[in-house]
């Protein structure tokens, strides 16, 4: 087979949802790019490019399920709203009017499941995990995961997996170079195990 | 070896020959012209980046064309169904180098089977199945050649071709997936080899050995350890003062004569402004989609039907390699992610076996097969949840405790399989996009699902605590590998090229690249492409010098 399966592996995964949140032209990565430099480095109180302070809390809302902060950082420590903005105000500006349709779909939910909620953002972890459960297989749902995860492992330059959390995630000992043993299995081989 | 400085033909200049292409075949079609004294320009799509360039930047280099071709392409099973863009995917780089830069460097010969198959198993209903016109021991001196003068590192196999000289450099490191994999294999009976690489395990020819970063697979490789065409022949060929390399240049059309003779090609450059490049002879190194692309594109009122086509061949039979892989779970970490992608393999599979009840063969490897955002996206299995604080754990903590086995085999010559112009779609310079047509033979997946199989008992052998399929025996969809699409052969009915890699029908074009392979071998073209391109070199450089061009 090919060596390159995984780009196909993922869209084949993702769908056309998903692929939105990949620009098809560098140029636009860039500007991206430049859009994150900027904005990392800018003093608080934080102002996002795309989003409003309560559209930015409601994504980050769903991101911090699809990632949660447990025993170790998730997409709220990763920064993956910052990665989503960027996207929103650049390469993916195309997607922000369905996803915030999405998000105010998701809104409506919680308040006439919940009465008396204001968002979905106000709700518990465990009603908010009960509602995404109901949409899990939307496309909204599923374009959202898919930037969240985008966002938590990318180069933490496109603005997410800021200080590596994502790659701590995995221990992906990024950008190294390195000599064998590599693993356990090669490092015992070497000893005659 | 002198050092001259670049040297820049004006477009007015009749060179002696313009290679269209930078690549496995266009790199060392360079090297060997200009160092036989032939002027030369090589126009190249891309722009030229030097190695200091390359970024470890999955986002960018697998998800945004980073060095990779944008251009859409349509794609459809059959030619009875409209093609659509997004169907399907081709992947080849675009830059000085072409994808020897960006490849994943496996690096297997042919063997000797893959050049006579059709006289050792007769016809294939479905299929066109050939034997070369050249034999692997024509071509062996040339792969030798490939060996020594873009440094290869790998040892003999049990199941190899006979080779006329030992590997430069010895084989890469042992990884944990290739400890694994040998000890799984050998519980079989099985004989797991060393993994032939074009990635220097020792410094060579003033280039560094790997480091060993892990950033192989479409990636360009930063310390000039990866034996692309840009880190090994094309500064030789820059050396002799003869040969430019002219990047940003986007050729459109092989420019014909009355008399029915090329005498240049045209071109954007990078403001998209046209020009045209004068040459004695052209030869396109293009690669298996772009080269019968341009043929197509170049039609004319002496060949309507496309240049060098009088066959009706150009574009047909396209082959791609097939395969399936399955990943399984480990107790302890492998770090799969260091280092480069291969290190060991199985080729005992390698020869069709008539008791199977079908054709084909293939090997068998280990590998690393996902960096971060892919693995997070898509590699766990498919019961795991896919968010939430268990889908959380489980990417972090099967990440580095897993491997691939990937299964590579046989694609046959379809006829029906092929590169075409499509009538609407448009790239961005308003050239006709490629349009693929490709569906496997049926017995390309029975011997894709054979070899996940064995990859599966493989895993149970070494211990996996849990496998999973992570890509199935299935129709391709997708494709780095571009074969047999102007194949070579004696018969001007029923080729492109002769042996010398001359067109059949114009006596001074010339191909070479993915497209003049006559079977697919059982994957990695690489070396192949490379090796057919010293051997054209050579001879196309001796009709010169005979004057029968």
């Amino acid at each position: 087979m090919q060596d390159h399966v995984t780009r196909r592996a993922f869209l084949a995964a993702a769908g056309a949802a998903g692929a939105a949140w990949l620009a098809a032209d560098p140029e636009l990565v860039q500007a991206a790019l430049a859009h994150a430099r900027q904005t990392v480095g800018s003093p608080p109180p934080y102002r996002f490019a795309a989003l409003t302070a309560a559209e930015a809390a409601g994504l980050e809302a769903i991101a911090m399920r699809i990632l949660p902060s447990d025993e170790t950082p998730g997409a709220k420590e990763a920064g993956v709203i910052h990665f989503m903005d960027k996207a929103l105000s650049t390469y993916a500006a195309a997607r922000k009017g369905p996803v915030l349709a999405g998000l105010d779909d998701l809104d409506k939910r919680a308040t006439s499941k919940w009465p008396g909620t204001t968002s979905f953002t106000a709700l518990t972890p465990a009603r908010q995990d009960e509602l995404l459960k109901v949409i899990e297989q939307s496309d909204f749902f599923r374009e959202i995961r898919d930037a969240t995860v985008i966002g938590m492992f990318a180069n933490p330059s496109y603005g997410g997996n800021q200080n590596q959390v994502g790659w701590k995630l995995l221990n992906f000992q990024a950008h190294g170079v390195y000599q064998p043993p590599f693993g356990y299995y090669d490092a015992e081989a070497r000893k005659g195990g | 070896m002198q050092v001259r400085p670049r040297i820049t033909y004006p477009t007015t200049t009749e060179v002696d020959f313009v290679v269209v292409g930078s690549g496995a075949a266009g790199g060392v079609m360079a090297k060997e012209l200009s160092t036989r004294g032939f002027s030369l320009v090589v126009l190249e799509q891309g722009p030229r980046l030097e190695p200091s360039q390359f970024e470890h930047d999955e986002f960018k280099y697998l998800f945004n064309n980073g060095i990779s071709n944008p251009s859409p392409v349509s794609w459809r099973k059959t030619d009875k169904e409209e093609a659509k863009v997004g169907a399907g995917e081709l992947l080849y780089a675009r830059l000085v180098g072409g994808s020897s830069v960006h490849f994943t460097a496996n690096f297997w010969r042919l063997h000797e089977i893959d050049f006579i198959e059709r006289s050792r198993l007769g016809g294939i209903p479905g299929a066109d199945l050939q034997n070369w016109p050249i034999s692997y021991a024509d071509l062996e001196p040339y792969y030798t050649k490939v060996d020594w003068e873009i440094g290869v590192s790998g040892e003999p196999g049990p199941f190899d071709p006979p080779r006329s000289r030992p590997y430069p450099l010895p084989p890469m490191p042992v990884k944990s997936a290739g400890v694994l994999f040998e000890r799984g294999a050998r519980k079989l009976g099985l004989h797991p080899q060393s993994a032939p690489v074009a990635i220097l395990s020792r410094p060579f020819n003033g280039r560094n050995a790997c480091q060993h970063c892990g950033y192989c697979m479409q990636f360009g490789c930063e310390y000039n350890a990866k034996s692309s065409s840009l880190a090994s022949v094309i500064p030789v060929a820059e050396a002799t003062g003869k040969c430019e390399i002219r990047s940003n240049s986007y050729v459109r059309k092989v420019e014909i004569d009355a008399r029915g003779r090329a005498i240049g090609v045209t071109y954007f450059d990078a403001q998209k402004q046209e020009h045209l490049q004068r040459a004695k002879a052209v030869v396109l190194c293009a690669n298996g989609a772009e080269t019968p692309r341009l043929l197509l594109m170049s039609e004319s009122n002496r060949f309507p039907h496309g240049l060098a086509n009088s066959s009706g061949r150009v574009g047909k039979t396209l082959m791609f390699n097939v395969g399936a892989g399955a990943f399984g779970l480990f107790e302890h970490e492998l770090n799969e992610y260091r280092s480069i992608q291969v290190t060991r393999l199985l080729h005992d599979f390698y020869d069709s076996d008539p008791k199977r009840g079908y054709y084909g063969g293939g090997g068998i490897d280990a590998r690393f097969q996902k960096y971060p955002i892919t693995w997070a996206l898509g590699g766990l299995p498919d019961d795991a949840p896919r968010w939430g604080s268990e889908y959380k754990r489980m990417v972090g903590d099967y990440f580095n405790r897993s491997m691939l086995l990937a299964g590579h085999t046989t694609s046959l010559p379809v006829p029906s399989n092929s590169i075409s112009l499509d009538p609407t779609v448009k790239d961005a310079w308003g050239l006709p996009a490629i349009r693929v047509t490709y569906d496997d033979h049926p017995d390309d997946l029975k011997i894709s699902q054979f070899l996940l199989d064995r990859s599966m008992e493989i895993l149970d052998a070494a211990g996996a605590q849990k496998k999973w399929v992570d890509y199935p025996a299935e129709t391709a969809t997708f494709t780095a590998h571009l074969l047999g699409t102007c194949r070579m052969g004696k018969d001007p009915t029923t080729s492109v090229i002769d042996t010398d890699h001359r067109t059949h029908d114009v006596r001074n074009l010339f191909l070479c690249d993915g497209s003049s392979m006559v079977t697919s071998g059982r994957g990695q073209p690489t070396m192949t492409i490379m090796a057919l391109a010293f051997r054209a070199g050579e001879r196309i450089a001796a009709l010169a010098q005979r004057g029968e061009i």
